[in-house]
């Protein structure tokens, strides 16, 4: 941690005293490593994303040379979807993630078609997927129709707000988040957020960019994204800034352990990481009894 | 010994009786995006100071300045008692979905749980094969310590009485018998599933009244664990009214087992006495070599 720290401080020469607990608590909190005020942030990160909205999915793929896609495979698996799950996808505008369950779920009931119970059930698969930002939405809108997914019933879309979600208690069987929490003011109302819409039994899932620890690993990873992301961004979509603060977001996002001792706080059992690509991701997941 | 060890682990277990997982915490890491992942199992870094009654399921090397999270009593223990309650309802639906997430999905929702809770068992259907074991032990050791039905028996007739008490209770399932023994072979669920035939195997000889550690120990448990797994198997394809054939079967086995008993210490009553024999003739030859 402290040797982290001082790498950080290095490169960016922010006060020493700060580290990215005390930033959690604080009024001042963190775009990227600048430290800016709570109100603007939402702003600032609204910004962001609209700017990127159209290019999100194209660079995605540029960055991750396409494993985002298996990340995401990785989570609906661990949540295993049920036909008749209520299920909401926080930040999840383009449909990535909700795209997914969709399948998955479609695909059990393929298997088990002999069973009428099941196909009642399938009528009542709803997946919520919501987004702060409308731009985002509309892009995941689109994908819909593009797949032929705009007439489903079981997709809908959401605008809201994380920190603050217009569901009712205990209404989800299902809470995913994919690489959205690092961009919320507040974590912590978030996950406060995620255990009272969850039903007893409903679990809470979250993938997002982590820290790798791996010794030589981290060297490349740290160049690959302070020189090369930057600058895809640049060539790819146009916006080198929005890129700078996506990597600079990660490092200020609290390392697996920290994170997982958030979500047991916020009331959550069962509290496990799973660390893909050495840290570059990790899926953290929690269960509500 | 091992029956104290193995009830007082029973006794301390709480809801969950037969607890495969003590203070110690999962972190499942994986490297590259690889699906396979390696559980590995950190020993709680607190570990030293807390008891099984832990605060949290996820233990954190807290840092400092951390404030002390939930003050519930034993989340684990409610999770475990939750995740015991799921599988229990799942049990009635596994003959009409097999040993399935379907089955467990149906008993969580039975339970008025979230089925999404099914996600969190390890291993998914492993979970449910494994629990239901677990139960049957438990409920065999129950009519072990309470009943009398063993009093009178001779040892090799116990054998029998109490493999065909734990093979009856597989019995309602026994047309989805042949998924759980392939959930069982595994390999991810392997090691799990021999302990629990390994922990089956030493109650049945306990119950018998065997109490010698000696090598013995090794060749009993081999040969009672070739019995109950043969007669398991027999069991798959017996459609005799109430498995008639499979305890007669069962019966033949016991029988030849002790026969092959008696044919051991036979041999090994011939070896000593040949010993003996050899020894004094060489003992009389050494003897008169000396006298001259």
């Amino acid at each position: 941690m402290a040797l982290r720290l001082l790498t950080r401080n290095l490169r960016n020469r922010i006060s020493p005293n700060l580290c990215s607990a005390s930033l959690l608590h604080s009024h001042a909190t963190s775009f990227g490593f600048k430290e800016v005020r709570e109100e603007e942030k939402s702003q600032m990160v609204g910004k962001v994303f609209s700017n990127v909205a159209s290019n999100y999915d194209l660079m995605n793929d540029f960055m991750s040379a396409g494993l985002h896609r298996l990340w995401k495979d990785r989570l609906v698996s661990k949540l295993s979807p049920f036909p008749g799950m209520k299920h909401l996808d926080v930040a999840g505008g383009t449909g990535d993630v909700a795209f997914r369950i969709l399948e998955s779920i479609n695909s059990i009931r393929r298997r088990a078609l002999q069973d009428p119970i099941n196909d009642d059930l399938q009528e009542e698969t709803r997946i919520y997927v919501c987004d702060i930002n409308q731009n985002m939405l509309n892009v995941g809108k689109n994908r819909a129709l593009e797949r032929g997914l705009g007439e489903d019933k079981s997709l809908v879309w959401v605008q809201g707000d994380a920190e603050a979600l217009s569901f009712e208690d205990n209404s989800m069987d299902g809470y995913t988040i994919a690489f959205g929490i690092r961009n919320v003011t507040h974590i912590e109302k978030v996950l406060t957020e995620a255990y009272r819409v969850l039903k007893r039994g409903g679990r809470f899932l979250c993938l997002e960019l982590s820290h790798v620890e791996i010794p030589v690993f981290k060297e490349l990873y740290d160049l690959y994204s302070f020189s090369v992301i930057p600058r895809l961004g640049e060539v790819v979509a146009g916006d080198r800034e929005s890129y700078q603060y996506l990597v600079e977001s990660i490092r200020r996002f609290p390392p697996q352990e920290k994170f997982a001792s958030m979500i047991a706080d916020a009331g959550f059992q069962k509290v496990e990481y799973e660390n893909l690509v050495g840290g570059v991701v990790a899926i953290h997941s929690g269960l509500k009894i | 010994m091992y029956r104290t060890v193995v009830n007082r682990i029973l006794l301390s277990g709480g809801s969950r009786r037969l607890p495969k997982y003590p203070d110690i915490r999962t972190v499942t890491s994986s490297s590259w995006f690889s699906t396979t992942t390696q559980p590995q199992t950190v020993l709680n870094p607190s570990g030293s100071s807390t008891s099984s009654s832990s605060s949290t399921s996820f233990q954190t090397s807290s840092a400092a300045g951390d404030v002390p999270r939930h003050e519930r009593n034993n989340p684990r223990a409610e999770f475990e008692g939750e995740q015991a309650r799921v599988l229990q309802a799942s049990l009635r639906h596994v003959i009409r979905l097999g040993w399935s997430e379907e089955a467990m999905i149906a008993g969580a929702k039975e339970v008025g749980i979230s089925p999404s809770i099914v996600g969190s068992f390890p291993r998914k259907e492993a979970a449910l094969v494994e629990f239901f074991m677990d139960d049957c032990l438990q409920r065999l050791i129950d009519r072990i310590d309470s009943g009398e039905e063993l009093q009178n028996l001779t040892p090799s007739q116990r054998i029998y009485k109490l493999v065909r008490i734990r093979l009856e209770m597989q019995a309602p399932y026994v047309s989805k018998w042949p998924q759980a023994l392939s959930i069982q072979a595994h390999p991810l669920n392997v090691s799990t599933s021999f302990k629990q035939r390994a922990m089956l195997i030493d109650e049945i000889w306990h119950a018998a009244g065997d109490e010698t550690y000696d090598l013995d120990w090794y060749v009993k448990r081999t040969v009672l664990g070739g019995i109950y797994s043969t007669t398991e198997i027999y069991m798959l394809t017996d459609s005799s009214p109430e498995f008639r054939d499979t305890w007669l079967f069962l019966d033949n086995r016991v029988k030849d087992a002790f026969d092959l008993k008696k044919t051991i210490q036979e041999a090994k009553y011939l070896a000593e006495a040949v010993g003996a024999g050899m020894g004094s003739s060489l003992q009389g030859f050494v003897g008169r070599v000396l006298q001259r």
